[in-house]
């Protein structure tokens, strides 16, 4: 059997997840001290890609990145960079799929978290990167994990979009979740079931030890 | 749900009644069992001229199920309940037809046309030189696996002796219907596929494109085969029947298929 989906969705999910929680965990830290209606504004963005149908997501993409008119156009003439049918274009739509999911934990954990323990941090004449790297960030490590493990775990779920703007190019674009469709199109249920046996193993033990360690974590006095 | 909101809105029980009478009448309907037609994604615009004029000729309801050939057979296979399947080959409802899901061997009720197209004239007349320059970056067919006019076009890639050279450009479709909004929407520079995208009337985009001579590649055969499910159903033997007529046929033709 071909293993190069496998690798292919593992990497796609990687780098997703690695961007995610470099971008992400800026954005919940701001969104999660105080409210404005600005805020409100872009949290529903990050969170639209929870309910929006993949297809949606997909098709404005696939317009998106249309190397003939748009943003598309510009980045092929400007950068000769052409997203759709590309593995930074599944990326990209992989960063924008799974952003509620790394971000949302981040957030409510963080505002979960009681003022004081910020206050006295300040009081003890630390910056506020000082704060958020020494004192809030270890006292959210549960949630961390659970973000992480969910923005990987739902990135190898992807599916619609992919199947839109992939166009299942064999190691660019064709990753797990394709190759299960398409082995199931071509009637070879058992390279299907294989594909498919690794990705629920995988999601399975990801998914399992989460509440494990959540489970441990919870008997820590903050949570 | 939609009563919901829409009782919000008015607080008239007069009206509201109305409403629920006519929503039950609307599910009443839709509830109203058409023959289940399965076809090939290529068919994907005459199947909806051919389904009006079945419906003007013998007042019966048909339900397109449009998709890639191999996903219709896979569908079938596991006990999907359509009644005829109109495939875009042979090989499909012979294998069909050997596992004993229908009744009849498949006869062929049509034949495809491949085409090169694409949103931009890219000089068609050396089309096979053409797709080796760097302007083409993108060339999209539908998944040669399940959809056969992926595969004629691959085997004409092959014949032409540009497929390796051509492969790194190469885009596929799930079926020719994703090659179809592939072309359309600009995203690939080509691509081939039906020549029904260029005659459908609902296509608003401007297209170039090139017939691909016939001789150059192994004909389309589309079959037709009436599935086990629609056996004992008259309708289905009907609408067989129509397709094979010469009424369909010169629908077929306008939509760019031959008939033998």
């Amino acid at each position: 059997m071909d293993l190069s989906p496998i690798w292919l969705t593992l990497k796609l999910a990687a780098i997703t997840t690695l961007l995610l929680l470099i971008v992400g965990l800026p954005i919940a830290w701001w969104l999660s001290k105080g409210r404005s209606f600005f805020k409100t504004i872009i949290e529903a963005i990050i969170t639209m890609p929870l309910v929006l149908p993949p297809s949606v997501l997909g098709f404005y993409l696939l317009l998106a990145f249309s190397p003939r008119h748009g943003i598309g156009q510009w980045l092929q003439d400007s950068f000769d960079i052409q997203l759709v049918f590309s593995f930074q274009g599944l990326v990209l739509a992989s960063f924008i799929y799974s952003m509620p999911f790394m971000i949302g934990p981040i957030k409510s954990a963080l505002q979960q978290l009681p003022a004081s323990l910020t206050q006295a941090s300040y009081t003890l004449g630390k910056t506020q990167w000082q704060t958020f790297k020494s004192v809030l960030l270890p006292n959210i490590k549960p949630s961390l994990l659970t973000a992480v493990v969910l923005t990987f775990a739902h990135t190898l779920g992807e599916f619609g979009v992919v199947l839109m703007i992939g166009g299942n190019i064999p190691n660019v674009t064709r990753v797990a979740s394709i190759a299960v469709y398409d082995s199931v199109e071509r009637m070879d249920y058992a390279a299907a079931n294989s594909y498919s046996l690794i990705l629920f193993s995988i999601t399975f033990v990801m998914v399992i030890s989460v509440f494990v360690f959540n489970k441990y974590q919870a008997r820590s006095p903050l949570e | 749900m939609l009563m919901f909101i829409l009782k919000s809105f008015t607080g008239q029980t007069k009206r509201i009644t109305l409403l629920i009478t006519f929503s039950f009448l609307m599910c009443a309907s839709s509830f109203a069992q058409g023959l289940k037609v399965a076809a090939a994604a290529n068919l994907q615009s005459v199947i909806t001229v051919l389904q009006k004029d079945f419906k003007q000729r013998t007042n019966i309801d048909i339900d397109p199920i449009v998709g890639s050939s191999g996903k219709l057979v896979a569908q079938i296979k596991n006990g999907a309940p359509y009644d005829v399947f109109l495939s875009a080959d042979m090989s499909f409802p012979e294998s069909l037809y050997k596992d004993g899901l229908s009744a009849k061997a498949p006869v062929v009720y049509a034949l495809g046309n491949l085409i090169i197209c694409s949103t931009k004239d890219i000089g068609f007349e050396r089309w096979e030189r053409r797709l080796l320059t760097p302007s083409i970056k993108k060339i999209a067919i539908a998944n040669p696996e399940v959809a056969p006019y992926g595969l004629a076009a691959s085997k004409l890639l092959k014949k032409k002796g540009i497929l390796d050279n051509v492969k790194s450009k190469m885009v596929y479709g799930e079926s020719i219907s994703q090659v179809n909004t592939y072309i359309t929407t600009g995203v690939v520079d080509v691509g081939f596929t039906t020549q029904a995208l260029v005659k459908d009337p609902a296509n608003k985009t401007k297209l170039f494109w090139k017939l691909i001579a016939p001789k150059t590649y192994a004909p389309i055969q589309q079959g037709l085969v009436i599935l086990k499910h629609g056996e004992t159903n008259l309708d289905a033997e009907r609408f067989y029947n129509y397709i094979l007529s010469a009424d369909a046929k010169r629908i077929f033709e306008q939509y760019g298929y031959r008939i033998q």
